[in-house]
Formats: C-alpha cells, structure tokens, sequence
C-alpha cells in the first residue's frame, strides 16, 4: 500500500497535465509547419498513427539520458558507464570515449554472478572452447547437447519438481508457453501488476483474461466465483481450464506474492496456478529455491514454475518446470522449444555451475554465505533509507526496493544528480508504472559490501534532500519498535 | 495529509490514472486557476472570463475525451485504437463516480458562466450549445456511436 501526500499527488497530476498541453502545442505547431512541406511518403501508410508515439516523442526524449545508459564493464558492484552528451536537447545522444565508473544500484545482479567468478567463469571458458558461443540450431534439430539435458535436470532439482524444459530468453518463455497451455475458450486470471511478458502472452494466446487486484487473494477468488459461474463469454458454457497467474516477487513493488493463500484458492476452485519467479529464484529463501521455500508452500501445488535465469545466477535464458507429462507435451508443442535456437551452451554452463555454488556442490559455503548477505544487505538498506524519511516499498528480505519519487520532474533530477555523484540508479515512469507513482528502482547485490552500500546510503540521502523526495519525517528510534514483517502501509 | 494509492484492476494505462485519489480536486483547481488567469490577462468582467473558461473547457474536453482516439503509446498494441478517451474509462463500465463527476463539471460550469453574464443573449445561446454537445457525448447510449460517420475508423 503506497501513502502519498495529498500535495504531491496535486502537483504531480499538474505537472503531467503541463507537460502534455507542452506536448500537444508542439505538435500542433509542428503540424502546421509540416504543411508546407510535402510528405516524403510516396504513397505509403505512415508507420505510426499520430497519436501512438506522442508519450515517447514529448515526454521520454526529454529526459532520455536517464535511460538506456551503456555500459562498458561487466554489471559488478561498480562498473562503468560510458558519457553520453546531446547537441540537440537529448533527441539524439552521442557517445563518447569516456568512462565514468559508478556504483551499481540498477542491475539485477542479486547473488554476484554478473561478474567474473572464481568457480564458474573457467568453466564457462572451456565450454566455451568446446561447445562455442551457439548451437546454431533449435532443440528439436541439432541444438540438444548433453550440456542442455544436464541443464534441465539441474533446474528441475534445483526447483523441486518433476522436469523442466529450459529456453533460450526469459521474456520468450512467458509469451511462447502460454499460448501453448491454454487457448480460446479458457480463462486466464492474472495480477494486475504482472510483468509484460505475461501479459503479451495471455493476449497472444487468444483466451479471455481477467485481471485480480494486485496480491489481494480475496477479490481473486471473487473474480474465481463470478467468472465460473458466468462461463465463457457469450456461449456461457463452462471453460475448457483456468491459469492463474502470479509472480514471486513483484519487480516494480519488491513486494512477494500471498503465495499460500492464493494456492489454497486454486486448489479450491480448481484452477492451475502459475508461478513467475522471474526476481524470486535463487535470491530468496534459506537455499535460495525461491518464493515457494521462503512461504513454505508445498512445489507439488504449484503447478507450473517459471523463472529466468538473468537475475541471480548471470546468464541469460528462461525455465520452465513441471510434471513429466506437462514438460514432454511442451517439447512437443512449444514454438521456443522447436523453431528458437536452444540456450548457448557457455550460458548454461554458467547456469549449472551457479546452481551448483548456491547449493555448496562445488565444495566451499560461497552459495550460503552470497544469501546470508543479500539479506543482511537487503535488509539494512531498507531500514536505513526508512529511517531518513523516503518511502521505500517491498517486504523485508526482498533485494528489490523501489523509492518513490512521483513528480515527473524528479525523475531525471535523482537520476542525474546520483550519476554526478557516481551511483548509478534505474528510474521508472509512466507507462511502466501508473501515471502517479514514479520511482527510483534499487536491486541490491550480494557483492555489494557494506561500504558500498553506506557509500550508496550517503548519495541517495543527499540528492533526496536536494530534489526533495523524503515524504516521511525521518525517525530515528520510532519505526523500530515492531520487529518482523515491517511494511510500509 | 496522506491519501492510499491502491493500484486498480485497470490494465489500460491511459485511463487508469483517473482512479487515483487527488484527480478530482485538481480538475475543480485548474479550472478555478485558469479563470483567475484569464481575468487577469485579459482584464474583462467576472462573467466574461467564466465564459471564456467555459468555452476552453468544451473545447479542450471535447477534444480530448471524445475526439481523440487511441493511447498516446504503443505499448497496447493497438487494443484501443477505435476508442476515444471516454470510451476507454473503467473498462467501458457506464454511469460509475468518475463518469457521474465529468458529466457534471461542464454543467456546473455552464451554470456559473450563464449566471454571471446574466443570461444575456449570443453568449447564453452559445454556452448552452456547448453544454449541450458535451453532455450528449457523454449519455450511456452514445457509447461507441459515430455519428454520420464522423471521426469512424479507416
């Protein structure tokens, strides 16, 4: 639950309605100098209608330089971000030769495997001698390697089911499953802050969708009971199957899924649950097996499990697990899985030796000790930047935290001003989150060290005096007096 | 001082920042402020001013809410191409709070800018063609109608 003072929601929904009458002038005088002009069009259909990239053309290239920053190490603790500079008030950004090395805040680098690692990085390298960078083929031709079967079979230990099915991008996984497990005529009800992919997915897949408050189990299971009784939507025969969809941890909010009670409501009703663990695998719960362990829920209820491979384990590629029978009906059925070209071999030998350091296979406690300090460090950053007043969201041991920042004109402020001072951040507005609630999006890593976040504490303190986001009154000794579970309500 | 941001259910993101608390009170606030400014630019009587906001607000309402078509993004793919702005509230869901509030605003403003002219004629007649077109765009039944054809899609 997200409190935001009354003024700030005021000016916020002012200075968005000033900088669209902005827009909306500029384009209107745009046109009518474009008039005189003729269109170098020749006949063709313009390729977008004018009103469908007027938030990108008025509003995202002003304050372009706060995205899309390049990078030129590898997304560690520090790094190091290429200068960009604009001669044309940030239309187009030129890059330079230097660089700038900063604190990483934006990536999703939760247990340290984005860098070079002392177990997995030579193993990489002589897979990738063996095996070379691509398997130039999908699975089903020639792009199966043993690597890809031991792949699998760690996954599917790893998560706690039967088998699992692993695919070469994350965002392919969500929006290539779905239209394979359910189609026209089923129901798909899905949290309303589910991540794009998912969404892409269930449109794609041609079957209705209903969409349940955000992480409020009771308002799904009324949407459950209305939607059953109701049937399908003209013919009102029963559904062919009903996905519910929820992710582990929300990557906007930081906020873990109600995951018990939102399997309780599908076993009830009998419907199939799908789990997004997309920022939860490998970063939370005490071996890192993700949300299911963190809330002790049974892996056997949930009945597919689908994560990616990009935040805590330093590869690139998506998974899915489940039952025998679901994995060897999707090899059969799934366009990722017959026409993509399967996961890169040195990307999997990444994953498998990355599993293997979380669980202490490889012989030393760095897996225990990477957790241990993602939540110490966590949890300490969160505090900290409670106590000096901003509104920080997500629930305790989550390594995502975004701040709330809401004017639309602190957004490139904090993102510029922590970049002056060597912390890189990742700010979010408007179309990714709802119009009102912009934010400044921290991940924290388990290579981070406690200077570093001090270091990041400083930073963000100062530039959250100068910009003026610390919405709370800072307290000192008042929010620690219940222990536990402290969400900002 | 502070107010809860409860996300909705709403996944069209052109039309759900409506449902956030604060919306209605800064339409009643931009509205107040424009015609304080434009008894200040224009130096004319209380009532003229009121029916010059009345005019810009029609104008710019009408445009915006039901001339416009479409999301100023491309991230829905195109869904809502063939809606305008208030076509897409809540899902298409008739007669909630929100519509109920946006039918009376215009006629509120009507009223003050009539009385304060003193229901004198070119002004009245105007100001009530222009409440006129914008409550009858805003009736339940006219939902998705075009008519003559105008502003259909290609």
């Amino acid at each position: 639950m997200i409190k935001i003072p009354y003024l700030t929601a005021l000016s916020t929904y002012f200075s968005y309605g000033l900088l669209f009458a902005f827009g909306q002038f500029r384009d209107f005088f745009r046109k009518i100098f474009d008039w005189c002009h003729s269109s170098n069009l020749q006949g063709y259909a313009p390729i977008c209608l004018g009103l469908e990239d007027f938030y990108i053309r008025r509003l995202y290239l002003r304050i372009q330089d706060c995205f899309g920053r390049p990078i030129s190490s590898s997304p560690d603790a520090w790094f190091d971000v290429v200068e960009r500079y604009s001669n044309d008030n940030n239309k187009t950004l030129k890059r330079t030769t230097k660089v700038t090395r900063c604190l990483n805040l934006g990536s999703y680098n939760y247990l340290g495997f984005a860098a070079a690692d002392e177990y997995c990085t030579p193993r990489v390298i002589e897979t990738l001698k063996r095996f070379s960078p691509s398997t130039c083929s999908p699975r089903v031709d020639g792009g199966t390697t043993t690597l890809h079967n031991e792949l699998e079979e760690c996954v599917a230990n790893f998560v706690g089911k039967p088998a699992a099915l692993v695919f070469g991008m994350g965002y392919a996984t969500n929006s290539a499953i779905l239209p394979v497990l359910i189609g026209k005529g089923g129901l798909i009800i899905s949290d309303s802050l589910n991540h794009n992919s998912i969404v892409n997915g269930a449109r794609g897949s041609g079957a209705t969708v209903r969409v349940f408050q955000h992480n409020t189990p009771s308002h799904l299971e009324e949407v459950l009971r209305q939607q059953i009784a109701e049937g399908q939507p003209r013919t009102h025969r029963p559904w062919k199957k009903i996905i519910v969809i929820v992710e582990g941890i929300y990557s906007m909010e930081g906020e873990l899924c109600k995951l018990p009670e939102i399997v309780a409501i599908c076993k009830k009703y009998k419907a199939y649950a799908y789990l997004d663990e997309a920022h939860s695998i490998g970063a939370v719960g005490k071996t890192g097996r993700g949300v299911c362990e963190l809330l002790g829920v049974d892996t056997a209820d949930v009945d597919i499990m689908m994560g990616t491979f990009t935040k805590s384990f330093g590869s690139c590629g998506g998974y899915i697990a489940g039952s025998k029978e679901l994995i060897q009906y999707l090899k059969y059925t799934c366009p990722a899985h017959l026409y993509a070209t399967s996961i890169s071999p040195p990307a999997a030998q990444q994953i498998i030796s990355s599993i293997k350091v979380i669980l202490g296979e490889d012989g030393s406690s760095r897996g225990a000790q990477k957790l241990a300090r993602i939540r110490e460090n966590s949890n300490f950053f969160r505090s900290e930047l409670q106590k000096m007043g901003f509104e920080v969201l997500g629930d305790n041991d989550s390594p995502v935290m975004p701040i709330m920042l809401y004017n639309p004109a602190k957004i490139p402020a904090f993102s510029r001003e922590c970049l002056k001072q060597n912390v890189a951040v990742v700010t979010v507005a408007f179309p990714a989150t709802p119009l009102l609630l912009a934010r400044a999006r921290i991940c924290i890593s388990a290579s981070h060290t406690r200077e570093d976040l001090l270091k990041a504490l400083e930073v963000i303190s100062q530039v959250g005096d100068l910009v003026g986001i610390k919405y709370f009154p800072a307290e000192s000794e008042k929010q620690h007096q219940e222990p536990g579970a402290i969400k900002l309500e | 001082m502070y107010v809860k941001a409860e996300p909705t259910t709403d996944v069209n993101r052109n039309t759900e920042w409506f449902t956030y608390p604060g919306v209605w009170t800064i339409y009643m606030l931009i509205v107040f402020m424009s015609w304080l400014v434009v008894l200040s630019i224009f130096g004319c009587s209380p009532g003229m001013a009121w029916t010059i906001v009345h005019f810009c607000h029609f104008a710019v309402t009408y445009h915006f809410f039901h001339w416009k078509k479409g999301t100023p993004f491309a991230d829905d793919q195109g869904i809502y191409n063939g809606l305008t702005w208030w076509e897409q509230i809540e899902n298409g869901k008739q007669l909630t709070r929100n519509r109920k509030f946006l039918t009376v605003v215009p006629v509120v403003l009507y009223l003050i800018a009539s009385h304060t002219t003193d229901y004198q004629n070119p002004m009245l007649f105007f100001n009530t063609l222009a409440v006129f077109v914008l409550v009858v765009a805003k009736f339940p039944n006219m939902h998705k109608v075009r008519i003559f054809g105008i502003n259909a899609d290609h």
